[in-house]
């Protein structure tokens, strides 16, 4: 189970940053950083920059993604924002719009 | 209170929220919170876990540490552990020895002091 | 163990109480309570003024401070409103209690709230007799020397001190319950109906 989950329901606005893995189902809004994992569920929306280890997305994150290992964005998944990371993949019926930074 | 479904949030113990928590659900707040809390559903700190910040919630369960003002729905249960400090109110309120707590309750009650088997004063 | 005194259920006591070993209440008490030993305060008892002990047991109504030097524990069914001091404090689920509850000395975060009037007893006089007492049995609690103890039950023991003779209302030890009301002065406490509720107070601010 992972450290820290944003339930459907929950909003969260400010920062939250941790040193486990994060799941959000429901809403970020401001900052999201941790060490670990990160993963925005399909009805997770997430406003904020996010920068983990590795950054997973089935939801909407609007705001920059930072990784230290990949970002994945699955399909259904929405990114718009910077992207920064050694590895990035996007899913097909993904949408992405923004820059992509693939050097360490 | 362990439901697998979503709507059990949960801040893990390495997280920390600078900001505002809100929604419908449960929250299980095993790291430390910096700012408000409202809830429709329960609440609880867990043991290490921290609250600095105003919570409104249904039930609140507290473990860890609070300071800030409550206003439940529900009851609100400070266990042994527990340190607090700030206005309470709830359904009811109960508190476990070996807690520290600083606490206002502000517990609806009215007291009925007539007295036990006829004492207490008349009228004339 | 130190001597324990006893308040019965159909004893009312008007005036403060002091001691140096423990105390059970199963009566009635309007006045402070202070004693160095434990507080047994029983489900069906009032006391309306402040209880001050070591480790206190409230089971019943309190309308006034607790301080337990030791231990306060409020259990289910217990009505208090009032301040609460204790390194160590228990409230059990269904007690209600209103005021402040601290184990550390310091005011919470919250401005407090305003002080509500306590009933300390006056020194006697014939002020406002609109109020007869009903059975006023005021338990015996003279050192051993006095005489023994009335017949109503309140078996105290001796070593409660007495309290301060001008504030408190006992009777000769020998006057039986009717007989001691006729001749107690009338107290100088607030006319109560017997089921007087206390109303709440809101706070200041």
């Amino acid at each position: 189970m992972a450290g820290t989950v944003v339930g459907e329901g929950l909003s969260i606005e400010g920062d939250l940053s941790s040193d486990e893995e994060v799941v959000v189902h429901g809403n970020v809004r401001g900052k999201l950083t941790t060490t670990d994992q990160v993963s925005v569920a399909s009805g997770g929306v997430v406003q904020a920059d996010v920068s983990g280890a590795t950054v997973s997305i089935a939801g909407q994150v609007t705001g920059d993604v930072t990784a230290t290992e990949r970002v994945d964005l699955q399909t259904g998944g929405r990114l718009v924002g910077d992207v920064k990371a050694a590895r990035f993949t996007i899913a097909d019926g993904a949408s992405f719009k923004g820059n992509v930074d693939m050097e360490m | 209170m362990v439901r697998h479904s979503t709507e059990l949030s949960v801040l893990g113990a390495g997280s920390k929220v600078i900001g505002r928590v809100s929604g419908e659900g449960s929250l299980r707040i095993e790291g430390s919170v910096r700012g408000d809390v409202q809830l429709s559903g329960d609440a609880e700190i867990a043991s290490g876990g921290s609250v600095e910040g105003n919570v409104q919630a249904g039930a609140l369960d507290i473990a860890g540490s609070l300071q800030g003002d409550v206003n439940a729905h529900g009851p609100i249960a400070i266990r042994s552990g527990a340190v607090v400090r700030g206005e309470l109110k709830g359904s009811e309120v109960s508190i476990e020895p070996g807690s520290r707590i600083s606490v206002r309750l502000e517990t609806e009650i009215e007291l009925d002091l007539g007295g036990p088997g006829g004492g207490g004063s008349k009228r004339r | 163990m130190a001597a324990v005194s006893l308040i019965g259920r159909g004893t009312v006591v008007r005036g403060n109480v002091r001691g140096d070993g423990s105390l059970e209440i199963q009566g009635r008490v309007e006045g402070d309570v202070t004693v160095t030993g434990d507080v047994v305060l029983g489900e069906e008892a009032v006391v309306r003024g402040s209880i001050t002990g070591a480790q206190l047991n409230i089971a019943g109504t309190v309308q006034g401070d607790l301080r337990g030097t030791e231990s306060l524990l409020v259990e289910r069914g217990a009505r208090v409103v009032g301040d609460l001091t204790s390194p160590r404090i228990g409230v059990a689920p269904g007690a209600l209690v209103r005021g402040t509850v601290r184990t550390d000395g310091e005011a919470p975060l919250a401005t407090p709230v305003a002080r509500r009037p306590g009933l300390t007893a006056q020194p006697l006089r014939a002020a406002a007799p609109a109020v007869r007492p009903a059975p006023v049995a005021a338990p015996k609690l003279e050192p051993v020397k006095a005489a023994p103890p009335p017949p109503p039950p309140p078996k105290v023991d001796a070593p409660l001190e007495e309290a301060d003779s001008e504030e408190m209302e006992s009777e000769p030890p020998s006057a039986p319950a009717a007989a001691a009301a006729a001749k107690a002065p009338p107290p100088v406490v607030p006319a109560l109906g017997k089921h007087a509720k206390a109303k709440k107070k809101r706070r200041d601010g």
